[in-house]
C-alpha cells in the first residue's frame, strides 16, 4: 500500500532509528532508545524486544518499555509457542485484539493489564533474530498501517541491532587480542626490539599468531614467534596457554630444545589442541650467538652487519602437537653486533598458490632495503611482501643487536633491577675490548659494587639515576660510576664488603667527591694481575 | 627485571643442600635469602650452599652468606660452600675472607663426604 502523508512523517521519524547517533550506544542503550521512539510513533503503551538466544534458540526479553518486568525476570519464550513464539516461527506479524481470548504464554502481559497486542518479526538477511511487539492498555484494533509501520521499524531496528552486535564483538576480539600480546617489550640495553601484530584483514575473529620477548637471566633474551593453526576463540585461548607454558618452561632454565619438547608433551595432555608452529630463539648478545629451535615455523631472516640479508637455512622439526615424543633440535649460530633478526608468521610472506620460497625471498629483499626496524615491521604488516594486506593475521618481531660505541656512556635508574642490564652491557663492551673472561668478571663486579652503592644511597627514591662511563686507553680500562649522592659505605654486621671487593679486584679505586655528587673511578690494566 | 637465580633443594641425613644457579646480585638476593632460610630445618646439622653453577656473585651475595653463616652458628649448625676451583667466584670469596670463614669444598661429593 502507498504510505499516507502521516505515515511518511512517521517513516521519517523511523529513519532516525538507524541514525549514526545511535551507532555509539551499547546494545542495552540502543534497544531502550529504539523502544522509546517506536512507542512514540505508534502511540502504544508498551513495547518490547525479544531476541533469539543463539545457544538455546529461545526468545529472551532484552528490552521493554511499560513492561520492564519482562526483562528483569528474564522471560524466555520457546520458538513457536505463545504470542512472540508464533511470530518468530511463522515469520509474520500477529495481532491480538483481546488478550483475554488469546494464547499468551507470558503472564506479565496479562498482569500489566495489556488488552491488545501487535508483534512483528525482526528479520535480518532472511533469518529471524527476534520479535518486536507493542501493546495497548485499552482495547485497540491495530490497523494495517500500524502493522506496516511496526514492520518498517523492526527492519531498521534489526540492522541497528546487528551493527551494535558486530561492534561489541569486534571490541571483545580486539581487547582479547591485545591482552594476549605483551603489553610492552622489555627494555634491554644494547638491544633494540620492535614488534607488530596485525589482525587478519578479512574477518574479526581472534587469530592464533603471537610473539613474545622476555629475559632469561645471564644476559640471555628469549624471542618467540608462533602460530596456532586456525582462528577464533579456541585458537586464541590455546595460543594464550602455549605462550604462558613456553615462558614457564623457559624460565625454569631448560635448554631451548627441551622447552619445546616439554611444550609438545603438554599438548598431549590437552583437549582440544591444534597444530602450532613456533620459532624459539635464545639470543645471547654477550656471547655473540643465538640458539634456535624451529617447530615447523618459517625460518628467521638474519640481516648481517654489512646490510646483507639471508634466510636462515634450517631443516626444521615438526610443529608442536603433531606427534608425541618428538625430540627437537637446537642450532647455535654466531650473531655479531650490528646484526638484526627478523621473525615472522605465515601472513607476512605467504601468498596462496605460490611457493613459500618466493614470499621469503620478497621478505629478504624487503629487510635488506628497509633498515629502520619500525618501518620494516610496518611495511610487512601492511603486506609489502605479499602484495597487499594478508587475509591471515601477521606477527613480526625484529631484534637489533646494536653495536656498542668505543666509549661507553650510559645512564641508569638508581634501582637494584637496573644492575643486571648494566652487567650484561658492560660484559659485552669489555669482551669487545679484548678483556679476558676473568678480567671481565672482576671489572664487572667492581663496577656493580660502585653502582650498588649509588642505588642504595640514591638521593631521592624514584627519580634518582647514576651514570657509568667506560673507556679503553693505553691497554687500561677506566670505568667511572657517578651519582648525585655522597659515598657512604654500607653499615651493619653483614654489610660493607663492597669497598674491599673493589680494591681487591681493581688496580686502583678512587672515590672523588664533587659539588653535585660522587664519582668512583675504577682502573684496571688488561693483561696484568689486579 | 631482577636477575634469575634458581635454587634446587636436596637433603641427605642431616645435611641440607641448596644448589644455586644463575646470577646472584642485589636484585635477586631477597628471594634467595628467603629460600635458603626455609631450607634449613631444625634437625639439619648443616647447610651446604653449592655455588658451582653461580656465574655472578658480588658483595650482596657474600653478605648474605655471612649472615646465614652467623645465624646457623648461633644454632650450632654449620655452613659449607661448594666452589669451583679456579673460578672467579673463588677469587671473589678469597678477597673478603669467606674461604677462611666457612669450609669450602671443590665439589658436592666432597662436601657430603666431609662431616
Amino acid at each position: 500500500m502507498r504510505p499516507t502523508p502521516s505515515l511518511e512523517l512517521a517513516i521519517r521519524e523511523l529513519q532516525r532509528i538507524s541514525d549514526a547517533a545511535l551507532a555509539s550506544l551499547s546494545m542495552d542503550e540502543l534497544l531502550r532508545e529504539l523502544l522509546e521512539r517506536i512507542a512514540a510513533i505508534l502511540g502504544s503503551d508498551t513495547a518490547a524486544f525479544l531476541l533469539i538466544d543463539e545457544v538455546s534458540g529461545d526468545l529472551v526479553a532484552q528490552a521493554a518499555k511499560g513492561i520492564e518486568e519482562e526483562v528483569e525476570q528474564g522471560v524466555r519464550i520457546p520458538m513457536g509457542r505463545g504470542f512472540a513464539g508464533r511470530i518468530a516461527a511463522e515469520r509474520r506479524p500477529v495481532t491480538i485484539e483481546d488478550v483475554d481470548h488469546a494464547d499468551i504464554l507470558n503472564p506479565i502481559l496479562r498482569e500489566k493489564g495489556i488488552r491488545s497486542l501487535l508483534g512483528v518479526p525482526l528479520m535480518l538477511e532472511g533469518r529471524v533474530i527476534g520479535v518486536l511487539h507493542v501493546g495497548s492498555l485499552v482495547r485497540r484494533d491495530f490497523t494495517e498501517q500500524d502493522r506496516d509501520l511496526l514492520q518498517l521499524a523492526a527492519d531498521r531496528a534489526a540492522i541497528a541491532i546487528e551493527h551494535a552486535r558486530l561492534h561489541a564483538h569486534r571490541q571483545v576480539v580486539e581487547a582479547m587480542q591485545r591482552a594476549l600480546l605483551p603489553a610492552a617489550l622489555p627494555v634491554i640495553p644494547g638491544l633494540h626490539l620492535t614488534a607488530t601484530y596485525r589482525p587478519a584483514a578479512v574477518d574479526a575473529r581472534i587469530g592464533g599468531d603471537w610473539y613474545d620477548v622476555f629475559e632469561l637471566g645471564r644476559g640471555k633474551i628469549a624471542l618467540v614467534i608462533g602460530d596456532v593453526v586456525g582462528r577464533g576463540v579456541e585458537a586464541g585461548a590455546l595460543m594464550a596457554q602455549v605462550r604462558t607454558a613456553l615462558r614457564a618452561y623457559a624460565l625454569e632454565g631448560h635448554p631451548p630444545a627441551q622447552v619445546v619438547e616439554l611444550l609438545n608433551r603438554m599438548f598431549a595432555t590437552m583437549r582440544p589442541t591444534k597444530l602450532t608452529t613456533l620459532a624459539y630463539l635464545v639470543l645471547d648478545p654477550e656471547g655473540a650467538e643465538f640458539t634456535l629451535v624451529s617447530a615447523g615455523h618459517l625460518p628467521p631472516i638474519i640481516v648481517d652487519p654489512d646490510g646483507r640479508a639471508r634466510v636462515l637455512e634450517i631443516s626444521g622439526d615438526p610443529p608442536v602437537g603433531a606427534f608425541r615424543g618428538v625430540s627437537f633440535s637446537e642450532r647455535r649460530m654466531p650473531i655479531g653486533p650490528g646484526s638484526r633478526v627478523l621473525l615472522v608468521t605465515d601472513g607476512a610472506a605467504e601468498v596462496r598458490g605460490e611457493p613459500l620460497d618466493a614470499g621469503l625471498e620478497r621478505l629478504r629483499v624487503l629487510s635488506e632495503r628497509e633498515t629502520n626496524p619500525r618501518a620494516l615491521c610496518g611495511a610487512i604488516a601492511a603486506g609489502s611482501a605479499t602484495g597487499g594486506p594478508s587475509d591471515d593475521d601477521v606477527a613480526v618481531l625484529v631484534a637489533h643487536v646494536q653495536p656498542l660505541p668505543e666509549q661507553l656512556s650510559t645512564r641508569w635508574p638508581a634501582e637494584a633491577d637496573a644492575l643486571g642490564g648494566l652487567r650484561h652491557l658492560l660484559r659485552r663492551w669489555l669482551r669487545g675490548h679484548g678483556a679476558s673472561p676473568d678480567e671481565t668478571y672482576d671489572i664487572t663486579v667492581a663496577v656493580q659494587e660502585a653502582a650498588a652503592n649509588a642505588v642504595e644511597h640514591a638521593y631521592a627514591p624514584g627519580v634518582a639515576a647514576f651514570s657509568v662511563d667506560a673507556e679503553h686507553r693505553d691497554g687500561a680500562i677506566t670505568v667511572v660510576v657517578s651519582d648525585r649522592g655522597s659515598w657512604r659505605e654500607a653499615r651493619g654486621t653483614n654489610r660493607g664488603r663492597g669497598l674491599p671487593l673493589m680494591h681487591g679486584l681493581m688496580e686502583s679505586v678512587e672515590i672523588v667527591p664533587s659539588t653535585d655528587g660522587t664519582s668512583v673511578v675504577l682502573r684496571r690494566t688488561l693483561g696484568a694481575d689486579a | 627485571m631482577s636477575s634469575v637465580v634458581r635454587v634446587h633443594e636436596e637433603r641427605f641425613d642431616g645435611t641440607a643442600i641448596a644448589t644455586l644457579e644463575g646470577e646472584l646480585d642485589a636484585s635477586s638476593i631477597r628471594d634467595v635469602a628467603l629460600k635458603l632460610r626455609r631450607i634449613v630445618e631444625n634437625q639439619s646439622l648443616r647447610l651446604v650452599v653449592d655455588l658451582a653453577q653461580v656465574v655472578y656473585l658480588d658483595s650482596a651475595g657474600i653478605n648474605l652468606l655471612y649472615a646465614i653463616g652467623g645465624e646457623l652458628r648461633a644454632r650450632q649448625q654449620d655452613l659449607h660452600l661448594v666452589v669451583a676451583p679456579g673460578s672467579p667466584i673463588e677469587r671473589t670469596l678469597a678477597i673478603v675472607g669467606a674461604n677462611r670463614a666457612f669450609p669450602v669444598h671443590a665439589s658436592r661429593d666432597d662436601a657430603l663426604a666431609a662431616s
